[in-house]
């Protein structure tokens, strides 16, 4: 057992040894996401967008006239510490400018203080809580905050459907479920809806029903829910099963955005709506190209992950080019002037290192266990 | 040369950090499984440091050396009031309770929400836990257990560890000990959880579940309880197994996996089976 240490630590000191040597041809970019363990799915299919982005930008002769890009991913097992281990290994010994990731945002609020103080810029591609880049002038994203996309979907509920009360369902225990609700709740006072009732419940719950039998009783147009997916088929299903009409809506946060949902709860989640950054049958030239481009390299669909991801990553290309240098304070200075239209549509940052455009969000209804854009 | 090592020590802090900080988790692991008690409420303990901690600096903005021990005594005035009652209680019926009281701090935690940010935790904690107070606590812990268990009373705990009952006969006096190697597991522990907290900005309430307790448990597990340097070993090894093996990319779980089996396989006593010498 102490040889495959020995092994181990040999191959980690050839490493250092060979990295600056290879540095001079190419511009190394780092990224951390989850590639094993329980939520790998997150971390794979964000690989996936980052590679194929990379591939288009070393095919079109790279960066800095004629640098290859190139991607190291580090594994975070959706573990706070193994992220923070991999971000100071990216900086320490692998010397990238620029992180992207890491995947979830309590990863992130334990990675971008490290970051940050080493100067190093770091791009979340799908941390939507709230507080990620008021961590401090080098931490971006590219994802929507949840803040941005709930809006948009409450409004077309209230527009479209006529939904006037609601009550609000939310999983109390882990932070993406809770901040989503947060989100929800502002989003819902401003548009003037009426709150019949606020219930909770824990992730990993699978009877709903006290809850639902006291929504059943106040009769409310719309059910919103912020969780993630497994919890928020078992609300749906329980609703119906609680002969909850499927005239009541269900609206969900961006947990509900997954195939996963139509597949669990079925004919149940007719109807439901959820607000997405993206959409895979969006209509648009450069969305088409990506989502062909997907499926030729990997057989199967893109995600919204994916789709996030490959942005990011021509986003930061992009960048190190009209920065002149692999230089952390330089990209940064260009990522902050970002122009970039990509297959979530068009993208700039605000001065607060978020977003700028919620243009790019389509409203999405369940229709027979599949998502389609509402019009 | 100086760069280098600078870069060096950068990209291991926080593994540094992290291997002398489940080295104190360990010694309250060790603390308790010396006496044969299985208990699972290190986690649990860890959690109430870590939050007591963050909290006297976040809130109140005390001076990080009165921090320390106050986060070490909230674990162990709880570890006083449940001690009473669960330590009535043996083996696996004892590792039950204690795993419940993991599970009522969480929820705890999850919903006193304007105190503990509720599931969002809480964030910019200032490092302030340094390399030398790290190592310095582990050394003073491990001499200390080493010292204690060359004496009257660890020779006490042995008897107890290897058959209660008869020690009982010979007029060690059992709840006694218990107790206090129960509070002295929970001063540790609630220790370890204020280091970690002020030396990784951020904790959460589902970190000192059920899952912490399982690996605290394995530290031990692992490393062997024959002396107290032995589940410090367990936890330098598996702490620092997946960040050896992170050449290794995609197989890395495998490996980390793999070489625990066969440790426990063919090591069925730690990977240091020796036990105490002491003078005849």
């Amino acid at each position: 057992m102490f040889r495959s240490f020995l092994v181990s630590g040999a191959l980690a000191v050839a490493a250092v040894a060979v990295t600056p040597a290879y540095a001079q041809q190419t511009v190394t970019v780092g990224a951390i996401e989850i590639l094993s363990g329980p939520s790998a799915a997150y971390g794979t299919a964000i690989k996936a967008g980052l590679e194929l982005a990379l591939d288009e930008i070393n095919a079109a002769g790279g960066v800095l006239g004629g640098k290859k890009v190139a991607l190291i991913v580090e594994d975070s097992a959706g573990n706070k510490d193994q992220a923070v281990n991999a971000a100071r290994k990216l900086i320490g010994r692998d010397k990238v400018p620029v992180i992207i990731g890491p995947t979830l945002s309590n990863e992130m609020f334990a990675v971008g203080p490290v970051t940050n103080e080493r100067k190093v810029v770091t791009v979340g591609t799908s941390t939507t809580a709230v507080g990620i880049t008021a961590m401090g002038p080098y931490i971006f994203r590219t994802s929507l905050p949840e803040s941005d996309v709930v809006p948009v979907t409450l409004k077309t509920a209230k527009e479209k459907f006529g939904v006037k009360t609601i009550a609000m369902m939310y999983a109390n225990d882990d932070a993406f479920s809770k901040s989503g609700f947060d989100s929800m709740k502002a989003a819902a006072e401003k548009l003037g809806l009426t709150i019949a009732t606020i219930e909770a419940f824990g992730s990993k719950d699978s009877d709903f029903s006290a809850q639902l039998t006291k929504i059943k009783a106040l009769n409310v147009d719309a059910i919103t829910v912020s969780a993630l997916v497994e919890p928020i088929s078992g609300v749906v299903l329980q609703a119906r099963q609680l002969g909850i009409p499927a005239s009541v809506r269900f609206i969900g946060g961006n947990g509900a955005n997954s195939p996963k949902l139509g597949e669990i709860a079925g004919e149940a989640a007719e109807g439901l709506m959820v607000g997405s950054p993206w959409f895979v049958d969006k209509k648009d030239a450069l969305n088409d190209k990506f989502v062909a481009d997907f499926r030729k390299k990997y057989s199967k669909d893109p995600d919204q992950f994916a789709a996030q991801a490959y942005d990011t990553m021509h986003i930061v290309a992009k960048a190190i080019d009209k920065a002149g240098a692999a230089e952390s304070d330089k990209i940064r200075e260009t990522l902050l002037k970002t122009n970039h239209t990509g297959a979530m549509g068009p993208f700039t940052f605000t001065e607060g290192r978020d977003p700028a455009s919620t243009e790019g969000v389509v409203v999405l209804g369940m229709k027979g266990g599949k998502f389609q854009i509402i019009q | 040369m100086a760069e280098w090592l600078d870069d060096f020590l950068f990209t291991y802090e926080n593994l540094i950090h992290a291997l002398g900080i489940h080295g104190l988790l360990a010694l309250s692991m060790y603390c308790v499984m010396a006496l044969g008690q299985l208990s699972l409420g290190q986690a649990a303990f860890m959690g109430l440091g870590a939050y007591t901690g963050a909290l006297l600096t976040l809130k109140l903005g005390l001076p990080f050396w009165l921090v320390l021990p106050i986060s070490a005594l909230v674990p162990a005035l709880v570890a006083l009031v449940i001690g009473g009652p669960t330590l009535r209680l043996n083996g696996v019926y004892l590792a039950i309770s204690t795993i419940a009281l993991g599970e009522v701090l969480r929820v705890l935690y999850i919903n006193a929400e304007s105190l503990t940010g509720g599931a969002l935790g809480l964030s910019g904690i200032p490092q302030k836990a340094s390399l030398w107070l790290v190592y310095g606590l582990l050394a003073v812990c491990i001499a200390g257990f080493w010292a204690i268990g060359r004496s009257r009373i660890g020779r006490a705990m042995e008897a107890m560890r290897e058959d209660e009952m008869a020690a009982g006969v010979m007029g060690v006096n059992l709840p006694l000990y218990k107790l206090g190697a129960l509070i002295a597991s929970a001063m540790l522990a609630g220790l370890a959880g204020s280091l970690a907290a002020h030396s990784n900005s951020f904790i959460g309430p589902n970190e000192y579940g059920f899952e912490a307790a399982v690996t605290i448990l394995s530290f031990a597990l692992l490393g062997g309880i024959g002396t107290p340097i032995a589940p410090v070993i367990g936890a330098f090894v598996l702490t620092a197994l997946p960040e050896l093996l992170r050449p290794l990319a995609d197989f890395r779980l495998v490996f980390n996996g793999l070489i625990i089996v066969l440790a426990v396989l063919f090591l069925p006593r730690g990977i240091v089976p020796f036990r105490l010498r002491r003078a005849p």
